[in-house]
């Protein structure tokens, strides 16, 4: 009988972590709503003085004089957007074609590592590297006053979308299936016309999406479009007019925005939201909307030319995109290993020991507090992040049935939060979590509700590489789910999950618009997670906008890339050793 | 473990089936099966792919539950007790009829933690006991020369023969009263499999087991009850030699035949 008694006790437990896990799980769809309703209600104040018309269709940004109009902003976010589409993301999609299908399989591995290279930059020194090297260059080049504006901001984004374009692509031209190249090769198409004529457009969905998802970064991006962008509320008259994406227009202000002004910010983050939403519309209209269509020579997208069809079938055009393809990957690595080598060059002469180590004070700042705050956020974010994520993936896996209408649900939420903007974030975790004034602790929260939907995928990814008969093993046994999930799943998932850590490291590091509200840029010493405290790449924000100090830029920039670099080749071996372990 | 009770066996009677239909979703995989399964006896299950014999295994442990979608109606009796009654304890009932898989599937742990958890999974915690067990379980499943130096590498590195006989020390350690095994051999090249099958004529001193096989010279050689299956029914059960040599059934004899030339 005592054997009854013990499972009776233990079904409970089995049901209660079940809760716990249902709970994590919806922990993604509080967050999104409660990120949706913080904004919207502290946007109620302007648009109730201002109205929302005025908002939309004003078209001058003038606060001081009560005009509170956004159009100027929201036609150089769109331009912005869209030339950062047209460079970052032809330059990215080609790449990927490059990397699938022209690189040399010696290579292939180094062009991997520079896409994720590219996307490990911080967007800080993408701004940086912006505002030293690019502005100069455009303004010799073109003769112009200052080079920043439309073009420096569509170049700068477009390098930052360039590795979501270019590795997202690459997914969704390697799951074409083999059959599909055999079959045009067999009826004596070239490498070249197969690419271009059968593959490519079989992979058009997934590009599609790709190119989306580059959208939705180059309109959230903040940091390094304030560096380039020349920062004045007007409509872009020509490619060097000085213009400010919406991002930025929240950026600058809200140091010392009050009243109708700082709501009126506020509104400027709801719209940003809109466009979130109205992307991820977008982006499942795409998934649904037709199947790959494959085999037909004639159908590719836009982005691959109006023209493309006429030259596709005498293989012309395939040729010269074939070249262009390694012409573009040779440049997207060329200047990689520019920026790589420009920022070490000139920021490692500029570290000493005493800006790194000593204790800063107001006027001398140094690093010390930036290794304090960034271990800080570090800690704590994680330490809310990885739990409910792996929560949340462990229910999505192991517990909720496929298909069903909540996962779909949960799955719409988790999206949502993954496509928000890290400037909204901040926003968010301004008005939610600065109750107190700014803390590295409310820093950390608002960066873990960004970390959260990446560490629920790659969790959930592991945890689908585990077989099935591995968990059967388990129960066959007499053990409980629970028990199976602890002792079984999750240690054969735990490169998965270190990777997925390590990732959100990298991310925690490089972060700097969701934290200059939320923990504080200044570049004292925090004693506890409780004072307010700048991590590295926040810094990087002060030396460069609100204080600006080329020098100490140049060396902090150099530890944050150094940074990056040590996160980069963790995830490098524990990937490699993960893919050995498989073999 | 000595708190999980065990089933009780006192008729001879290790399994009794009766009346079972079985549904996924809409389709009927096992209809009105009735059949006993004798103790310390091994029972093969024979008859062409998709019968319904890892679907009736699988229905006696209730790993079936893991199926969406998968019904079960009439009774299954083990020592008497109905598997199927709301009150039935899983946990119980999986520990005492244990199961092997046609792939073996060792946990990515060491051999010594693979053949530990099952008496962890039951609370045992100390060291001597559970060197004991796993000394124990590994003699029984005759793999302890084979692996006594390597009881700390990981159990995915052994051989496919190894694996599955480390998978049969984990179902032994829990000390089953039935075991089931479906097509335990059938990824097995034949010396692992002559092992297996040795190795079950031991095992059937202490625990009664059920093996589904594809392989009907595996079942006349190791097998003393065979039972025939046939689109989700049980044609005949029977003793093995009877089942072979003088089948009642037709069908039995022209699937015997059929497979003999
Ligand atoms: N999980 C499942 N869902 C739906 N149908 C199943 C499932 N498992 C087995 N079946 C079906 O039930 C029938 C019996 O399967 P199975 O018991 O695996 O046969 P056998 O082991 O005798 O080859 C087959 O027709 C099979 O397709
Ligand atoms: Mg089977």
């Amino acid at each position: 009988m005592r054997g009854r008694a013990v499972t009776k006790s233990e079904s409970k437990s089995e049901r209660g972590a079940k809760t716990l896990f249902a709970i994590s799980a919806t922990f993604s769809v509080v967050a999104v709503a409660a990120i949706f309703l913080f904004i919207f209600f502290s946007s109620v104040p302007a648009l109730k003085e201002v109205g929302i018309f005025e908002f939309l269709f004003g078209d001058v940004w003038d606060p001081n004089r009560g005009e509170y109009g956004l159009l100027p902003m929201l036609t150089a976010t769109l331009l912005t957007t869209l030339g950062a589409l047209l460079i970052g993301g032809s330059v990215g999609v080609f790449s990927a074609i490059f990397l699938v299908y022209f690189c040399p399989k010696r290579f292939k591995g180094v062009f991997d590592q520079v896409i994720v290279l590219l996307a490990g930059i911080p967007s800080i020194i993408y701004g940086f590297f912006g505002m030293v090297v690019l502005l100069p260059f455009l303004r010799k080049t073109f003769g112009v006053e200052s080079g920043s504006g439309l073009l420096a901001s569509s170049l700068i984004l477009g390098l930052m979308i360039l590795p979501t374009v270019a590795s997202l692509s690459k997914n969704a031209l390697e799951s074409v299936p083999a059959s599909y190249k055999e079959g045009s090769l067999a009826l004596g198409a070239t490498k070249e016309q197969t690419v271009f004529g059968v593959l490519f457009p079989a992979a058009k969905k997934g590009i599609l999406s790709a190119l989306t998802l580059g959208a939705g970064r180059a309109i959230g991006e903040t940091m390094a479009v304030q560096l380039v962008c020349g920062n004045s509320p007007f409509f872009p008259k020509g490619l060097f007019s000085s213009i400010r994406p919406l991002t930025v227009n929240i950026v600058t202000d809200m140091g010392y925005a009050l009243g109708t002004r700082r709501s009126a910010l506020f509104v400027t983050g709801l719209v940003l939201l809109v466009f979130v939403l109205l992307l991820n519309v977008l982006l499942a209209w795409i998934k649904r909307e037709g199947k790959p269509q494959a085999g037909k020579e004639r159908i590719l997208t836009p982005s691959a030319g109006q023209d493309g069809r006429v030259y596709c079938k005498k293989g012309g055009l395939s040729t010269a995109l074939a070249v262009v393809c390694r012409v573009v990957a040779g440049l997207a690595s060329a200047t990689l290993v520019f920026l790589i080598g420009y920022i070490l060059v000139r920021g490692l002469p500029n570290l000493s020991l005493e800006f790194l180590f000593d204790r800063p004070t107001y006027n001398r700042p140094t690093l010390r507090g930036a290794f304090v705050s960034t271990f800080y956020v570090i800690l704590i974010s994680l330490a809310v992040a990885v739990p409910i994520g792996v929560a949340t993936a462990i229910f999505l896996v192991e517990y909720a049935k496929v298909g069903s209408k909540f996962v779909k649900g949960l799955r719409v939420f988790i999206d949502t939060l993954s496509g928000i903007p890290s400037i909204v974030f901040g926003l968010f975790g301004m008005v939610a979590f600065c109750g107190q004034g700014e803390s590295l602790l409310a820093g950390a929260l608002t960066l873990s509700l960004m970390l959260l939907p990446t560490v629920i995928r790659s969790v959930e990814e592991s945890l689908l590489a585990v077989p099935v008969s591995m968990r059967e093993g388990s129960l066959a046994l007499g053990a409980s789910k629970v028990r199976t999930i602890f002792k079984v799943v999750l240690p054969s998932a735990a490169s998965g999950i270190f990777t997925a850590v390590i990732l959100s490291i990298g991310r925690i590091v490089s972060e700097s618009a969701a934290l200059i509200f939320t923990a504080g840029s200044v570049p004292m010493l925090p004693d506890s997670p409780l004072d307010s405290g700048a991590t590295f790449a926040v810094l990087m924000y002060r030396f460069t906008a609100e204080r600006p100090d080329f020098a100490a830029a140049y060396a902090t920039a150099a530890v944050l890339l150094i940074l990056v670099a040590i996160v980069n080749l963790f995830v490098f071996v524990t990937e490699r050793k993960l893919k050995k372990g498989k073999k | 473990m000595k708190e999980i009770q065990k089933f009780n066996f006192s008729d001879g009677v290790a399994v009794e089936a009766k009346n079972v239909d079985l549904y996924y979703g809409k389709f009927q995989a096992l209809k009105k099966v009735n059949m006993r399964i004798q103790e310390k006896r091994i029972t093969a299950m024979i008859g062409p792919s998709g019968c319904g014999k890892s679907t009736l295994l699988k229905s006696l442990n209730r790993m079936n539950d893991l199926v969406e979608g998968c019904k079960v109606e009439g009774e299954i009796f083990i020592g008497g007790e109905n598997v199927y009654e709301k009150t039935a304890d899983l946990s119980r009932l999986r520990k005492n009829v244990g199961m092997v898989f046609q792939r073996p599937n060792p946990f990515a742990m060491s051999v010594y933690d693979n053949v530990a958890y099952g008496p962890r999974t039951f609370g045992i915690r100390k060291k001597t006991e559970l060197d004991e067990i796993v000394e124990r379980s590994l003699r029984g499943a005759a793999i302890w020369n084979e692996l006594k130096d390597r009881l700390n590498k990981s159990a995915l590195g052994l051989s496919g023969g190894q694996q599955q006989r480390l998978c049969i020390a984990r179902s032994l350690a829990v000390e089953p009263q039935i075991l089931l095994m479906d097509e335990p051999t059938s990824a097995l090249d034949p010396i692992s499999t002559g092992k297996i099958e040795e190795l079950c004529m031991q095992l059937k001193k202490d625990v009664t087991i059920v093996i589904v096989t594809h392989n009907m010279q595996q079942a006349l050689r190791i097998s003393d009850q065979t039972a025939f299956f046939l689109l989700g029914e049980m044609v005949e059960i029977g003793d093995t030699q009877t089942v072979f040599s003088m089948p009642k059934e037709k069908r039995t004899e022209e699937y015997i035949t059929g497979r003999f030339g």
